[in-house]
């Protein structure tokens, strides 16, 4: 027993090279699974992790020696296989660095084996170190491609995709080596298969179970639903989900189709339904090889969650209906309601947007909902009003990605005006605003349609509204002012102030009609048409939201709402159609000369009629100062008009449907 | 010799693996682990294997440590400790097994004999790759043991759980198995708990709790989860789900005296598990469904629960207005006596012949039985008006719903409706003599002179005093009665109506209540409001009594004039009659100016405070006080006469 430890501290080199080799092979084996033996020593090197060196006996024979050092290695690679194994399986590291360590532990098993089956010869004495070296060579190959692996693992401290994708593109660029491109495969199969499962999860059920972040896909659970019923910029959709930035390579091309898979269960999730893929449908994630099994996995789980989800927002929430009740109220396609409300809330409408009670508007509107066709709508109830503080040109100017629009159109003259409206826009707030100016409807959107109709895109149908009903409304005084007109149907008016008078009224009625029929027979008709059309056939929520957002900004920009310079026109000649009437309403009856006795008698027998009879028309001479006023409402609504024409004709070779805007207002115009 | 050296060691290592001191390799206590007793003995490379392979040993002996302290006192250690504990001797009689083979492979001799295949022996490094596995599963062992300590119950699965996430194949295999056997009692007690409704945690391990409350207060306070001994792997919302399960299982039993229909038809014999949520959840579920519907019909079918609620809004909340009406006719002359003077005992004869009187007898006797009446506390000046109240009394299990802190709501509206009940009864008593009184003396008008315009004015001021608070407490009531009590009775009906347990129908009537109270001014929020009405109140019942003061002395001085002129045709020649008569005229014309004055300082307060109320109004949280506000004042007419900047 104790004459072995003593031979130990002998030299190697007193023995003969053959019992050299015989004792030397024995430490060999103990450092090819790094352990240090009598004649081999190992050290680590300082500063550099996972790199070692080794010493060997240095009156050992030449020979022996050069065929040691071939072997080291061997060796060298096996500890830091090894030294990875350790570091990598610790908590942190997450799941594929423990998965990746896992499969190399069993791969080192089986070296050590192999190392255990060495050994065994060398007991039977049939180990010479040429056979040493020669059962050796499979694994060499292997060890070392490991290591380079290992050591650019570990050089980068990454963990994750980033792993996946190293060992991947290693993989690959050893493509040529078959043995050791299958080993690497094989190792990055095993490394992914938490990776994957993770995947499955999220593709299957729309649940991100990823402990160590190592998922490509972000939650922010900042973001909350209601946020899009709220804000206008609400990042809900775009922000909640994202793609990190390290997206293993082979998921590449489908991780915009996994991102949306995974959202859409969410929504589903979100609205109580728990759709899921049946556990015993789902075909497994099981590997990544050439075949692309996986991406056609991914594709049918995509295709089932987007189906489910459009079934169940156009069937269960009823998208098209909630779209056509808010074309309903909000694009005015219900005139009965509109005008019952405008009789009813004209009051209340006139005053300073300070003073008005959006309380007793709302009963007002309630009222109109509920007695008008309204009322067999069952969406009715959604319905709210508000009452903004700002004018419409001002609006537009304080949404930002709607000047973006403006940018992009190329019409550079606008560029120009733009500016000055910008500049002027905070200043020239209208002192005389109205609720007239401001009223606009609101519609409550749930969840899940508030996707679709987020508070962006009702804030758009809110712009459009107040386009229209200003319009509507400059509309009906004209029509009031026109029954002004009417009432001297009975007099000789040849020659005075009140003919002139009249045809302005027509043509202003002209303008204001045509303007009401181009925006709502030539731009949300169609329009919608086309949407209605697009929703039909749309195969997921993304398209839904895509084509209604299209539909939103096509209408804006034919309602001119996006070309400040048309649209400041058109609102001065609105304006000048309002004082016009108002102007009327005012002139008109100091027209007449009032006859006392003869109006007294006839008041009191006939009721109606005593306009016509009782009074006469002061003398045109009399009337001089109302003609004046007439003329230059003329003149300057007809100024307005045809400076109309030049603008339009020049913006129309970009903006195409501009043509239609101007045959619609000028066509006639420019015969006369 | 050297083999015969390995042999030695393999076998010694062997037995520190498991614990045992051999005779080269010995624990020492001062290196804390297993160490050659002489290690000059032996050549470098056998040192430092026998080191390597003893760590298992050292693990070894710790994890044994800790699984032999099975025999401690139970309730130190709890049910998942003892699964725990024998999950971990499970895997070390898998340990013994694989060290048993090694064993005999350790007595073939080293080398082997020349015709053997060399398969059957063990070396050190044989040893090594075999203890690789058991090593790397022991290691996760003591990291396990070390964590859990002391801990048990829910709280310790939670520990074991965090060790779980884990991507090496091996260590989830290991994992789960551990796992699925140490939570078995947890999936045990949830089980008991969601189909018995039985807490069976002798050792106070479960995530539910019991706080030995009954009653009434059995569902509210009851039960209630302990968050320390929730395992993360069980959601909060499932767990709330459990909780509620069971609790109805009792709620039934002990409340509702329901022992037979607490069966639950759910598929009893499925396994629940750690790792199987899913059938958890389902399970729960289907638990849930079945308990939860049972627990609403016995509430709804046979202790009547919408019959209740009706019967509280008829009586409590002045639904049937024929009873309150009566009511107030009988009990109102007593209870403007103070209250010290009022026996409680004839009021409730009274409220007995309020019902016989009215509709309500035509109602449930034992919903009539319920029906009392209650003096609440009085000081020194109270009149029997502040301390009248009704009350309804829900026994079990209703009084879960109608706790005590419900009641008390209830009463606080009743108070509030009671008063403006009160109010609007003597505006329109001040009607009732108003409206004669206006013809009889409308004889009045024939006298002339100064007692004639006095008069008019005086009935005129008093007339339009009255329209105007008519106007105010007619749309108040209004307001109370439609906008606030049936719009919330509504909500709460169509609540009612999807409730699916028991908490979602408490949540909808705390809502009910909570909306009453809010709307109808009595939140803590609307002290300053409320303090305001009152005074109002207050104005219109003086109003009252003056009123009812001014046509009494119009009346008597009718009477007396009649008298005086019948008397005076009479005595035309005594000359005194004349002399009386202006006597009646000088008291009449006093009386009336009297009157007019105190209509005056009525109206001079009454004013002020509306218009204080009404500024009040648009402060409010509620937005439908904004339709009050709207309501009273529809033609803008306080909005003119008091401009607000």
């Amino acid at each position: 027993l104790f004459g072995d430890s003593r031979s130990a501290t002998n030299p190697l080199g007193y023995y003969s090279p053959s019992v050299q080799e015989n004792k030397v092979i024995d430490d060999l084996l103990s450092a090819m699974v790094g352990i240090e033996g009598r004649y081999i020593s190992i050290r680590k090197v300082r500063g550099k992790e996972g790199r070692f060196i080794f010493l060997i006996d240095a009156s050992m024979d030449l020979v022996l020696q050069e065929w040691i050092e071939k072997m080291f290695p061997l060796c060298n690679e096996f500890l830091c296989i090894c030294q990875f194994v350790e570091t990598k399986s610790h908590y942190k590291h997450g799941l594929v660095n423990h998965a990746f360590a896992a499969a190399l532990r069993a791969f080192l098993l089986d070296y050590q084996a192999m190392v255990a089956q060495l050994e065994h010869q060398f007991r039977l004495g049939r180990l010479s170190i040429q056979g040493l070296w020669f059962y050796c060579q499979p694994m060499l190959g292997a060890i070392h491609a490991l290591s380079i692996v290992v050591e650019k693992a570990s050089a980068a401290n990454i963990s994750g995709s980033s792993t996946l994708n190293l060992l991947q593109s290693q993989a690959n660029a050893m493509a040529g080596d078959s043995a050791i491109s299958s080993l690497l495969e094989k190792m990055t199969e095993c490394a992914s298969s938490p990776y994957l499962g993770i995947l499955e999860r999220w593709v299957y059920e729309g649940i991100i179970d990823d402990p160590y972040g190592e998922f490509f896909i972000a939650e922010n659970k900042s973001l909350k639903k209601e946020s899009l019923s709220q804000d206008y910029d609400a990042k809900y959709w775009k922000h909640r989900y994202t793609l990190k930035d390290d997206i293993p390579n082979f998921l590449k091309n489908a991780a915009g189709m996994v991102l949306t898979t995974g959202k859409y269960l969410n929504v589903m999730r979100e609205c109580g339904h728990n759709v899921q893929v049946l556990l015993s449908d789902r075909p497994k994630l099981m590997n990544f090889g050439a075949n692309h099994q996986y991406l056609k996995c991914i594709k049918a789980a995509y295709e089932f969650a987007s189906g489910e989800l459009l079934k169940l927002t156009k069937e269960k929430y009823d998208l098209l209906g909630k779209l056509r009740s808010m074309k309903r109220y909000l694009l005015l396609d219900q005139g009965d309601f509109l005008v019952h409300f405008m009789d009813i809330a004209r009051d209340e409408l006139v005053k300073r947007p300070e003073d008005i009670s959006a309380e007793k508007l709302q009963s007002l509107l309630d009222l109109a909902l509920r007695t008008t066709a309204a009322a067999s709508d069952p969406c009715h109830e959604e319905l709210a009003c508000c009452v903004e503080r700002s004018s419409l040109v001002n609006r537009l100017g304080t949404l930002k990605d709607l000047e973006h629009g403006i940018k992009k159109s190329p019409a550079k003259l606008s560029e120009n005006n733009k500016s000055v409206s910008n500049i002027n826009g905070e200043l020239d707030e209208p002192v005389n605003i109205t609720g007239l100016d401001t009223f606009s409807l609101s519609y409550k959107v749930q969840w899940p349609l508030s996707l679709v109709i987020s508070r962006k895109a009702l804030t758009k149908y809110q712009l459009l509204f107040r386009f229209l009903f200003h319009c509507r409304h400059v509309s009906r005084q004209l029509c009031v002012a026109w029954q002004v007109h009417q009432g001297f149907r009975s007099f000789n008016t040849l020659g005075t102030a009140i003919t002139r008078s009249s045809l302005l009224c027509r043509s202003m009625l002209k303008f204001i009609n045509s303007l009401l029929h181009y925006l709502t027979f030539e731009v949300l008709e169609p329009n919608w048409h086309v949407m209605h059309d697009r929703l039909q056939t749309a195969k997921s929520i993304d398209e839904v939201i895509q084509y209604h957002d299209y539909f939103l900004e096509k209408c804006l920009k034919e309602f001119l709402l996006l070309l400040p310079h048309l649209l400041k026109k058109v609102e001065t000649l609105k304006s000048i159609c309002l004082q016009y009437t108002a102007a009327v309403q005012v002139l008109m009856p100091s027209m007449y000369i009032s006859d006392p006795d003869i109006s007294d008698s006839l008041a009191s027998s006939k009721g109606k009629k005593p306009k016509g009879r009782g009074q006469a028309l002061k003398p045109a001479t009399d009337c001089t100062s109302v003609r004046d006023s007439i003329v230059s409402f003329e003149k300057e609504f007809n100024a307005e008009l045809h400076s109309l024409g030049p603008i339009l004709s020049s913006s129309s070779q970009a903006e195409p449907f501009l043509t239609h805007l101007a045959q619609c207002i000028l066509g006639s115009g420019s015969d006369q | 010799q050297e083999a015969e050296l390995e042999r030695l060691l393999v076998r010694d290592v062997l037995h520190a693996c498991q614990g045992i001191d051999g005779r080269l390799i010995k624990f020492d206590g001062a290196l804390d682990g297993y160490a050659l007793v002489d290690p000059s003995k032996f050549p470098r490379d056998r040192r430092i294997m026998v080191f390597k392979l003893c760590e298992l040993g050292w693990l070894f002996r710790k994890v044994r440590h800790y699984v032999s302290s099975i025999a401690g006192p139970p309730d130190a250690i709890g049910t998942v400790g003892q699964a725990f504990r024998g999950a971990l001797n499970g895997e070390l009689s898998d340990y013994y097994k694989l060290l048993t083979v090694l064993d005999a492979q350790s007595r073939s001799p080293i080398p082997p004999s020349e015709g053997s295949d060399g398969g059957d022996y063990l070396s050190l490094r044989r040893l090594a790759v075999w203890l690789a596995e058991p090593t790397v599963r022991m290691r996760l062992m003591a990291a396990l043991v070390d964590c859990c300590g002391a801990m048990k119950g829910g709280a310790m699965a939670g520990a074991i759980h965090a060790h779980a996430s884990r991507g090496d194949p091996l260590v989830i295999d290991f994992m789960s198995r551990l796992l699925r056997v140490s939570c078995s009692p947890l999936y045990e007690a949830v089980r008991a708990w969601v189909l018995e409704g039985e807490l069976r945690d002798p050792f106070g391990e479960f995530f539910v709790v019991s706080t030995a409350s009954a009653g009434s207060l059995l569902w509210r306070e009851g039960y209630r989860l302990q968050p320390s001994m929730l395992p993360p792997f069980i959601p909060r919302d499932l767990a709330h789900r459990i909780l509620r399960t069971g609790k109805s299982i009792n709620f039934l039993r002990a409340c509702c005296d329901d022992q037979d229909g607490c069966t639950i038809t759910a598929s009893k014999d499925v396994s629940i598990g750690y790792g199987e949520t899913a059938a958890l959840e389902k399970l729960v579920s289907e638990a849930s469904e079945c308990i939860d519907r049972r627990v609403l019909d016995v509430m709804y079918g046979r202790y009547q629960f919408k019959d209740h609620c009706l019967a509280i809004k008829r009586y409590l909340l002045l639904g049937q207005g024929d009873f309150v009406q009566y009511l107030m006719d009988v009990v109102g002359p007593r209870l403007s006596e103070p209250a010290g003077k009022i026996s409680s005992f004839e009021l409730s004869g009274l409220l007995e012949t309020a019902v016989r009187a009215s509709n309500a007898q035509y109602d449930d006797r034992d919903m009539l039985d319920r029906l009392k009446v209650k003096m609440m506390k009085h000081d020194e000046g109270d009149r029997g008006w502040d301390v009248f109240s009704l009350e309804y009394d829900a026994c079990a299990p209703l009084d879960t719903v109608f706790s005590a802190s419900a009641m008390e709501r209830y009463l606080k509206v009743f108070n509030f409706l009671w008063k403006l009940r009160r109010v609007e009864h003597s505006l329109t008593a001040v009607w009732k003599t108003m409206k004669p009184n206006r013809i009889v003396s409308h004889q009045f008008t024939k006298q002339d002179g100064d007692l004639r315009t006095r008069f008019t004015s005086v009935s005129r001021r008093c007339q339009v005093l009255w329209d105007e608070m008519n106007h105010f407490v007619t749309n108040l009531q209004y307001y109370i009665m439609f906008e606030v009590l049936e719009v919330s009775w509504s909500r709460f009906l169509d609540e009612m109506e999807t409730a699916k347990d028991l908490d979602d129908l408490l949540s909808a009537h705390d809502k009910y209540l909570d909306s009453i109270v809010e709307k109808s001014l009595l939140g803590e929020r609307s002290k300053g409001i409320r303090r305001s009405l009152l005074v109002l109140f207050e104005l219109v019942l003086r109003f009252g009594s003056v009123a009812d003061r001014l046509f009494e002395g119009i009346y008597e001085l009718q009477q007396r004039g009649r008298t005086k002129s019948s008397r005076l045709k009479r005595l035309v020649d005594d000359g005194a009659g004349g002399g009386g008569r202006k006597e009646l005229m000088r008291r009449g014309g006093e009386f009336l100016s009297k009157m007019g004055a105190d209509l005056d300082s009525i109206a001079n307060e009454y004013s002020p405070s509306l218009d204080g109320f009404i500024s009040l109004l648009p402060l409010q949280p509620h937005v439908d006080l904004k339709f009050l506000l709207f309501r009273l004042d529809f033609t803008e007419y306080y909005d003119r006469l008091h401009p607000r900047t």
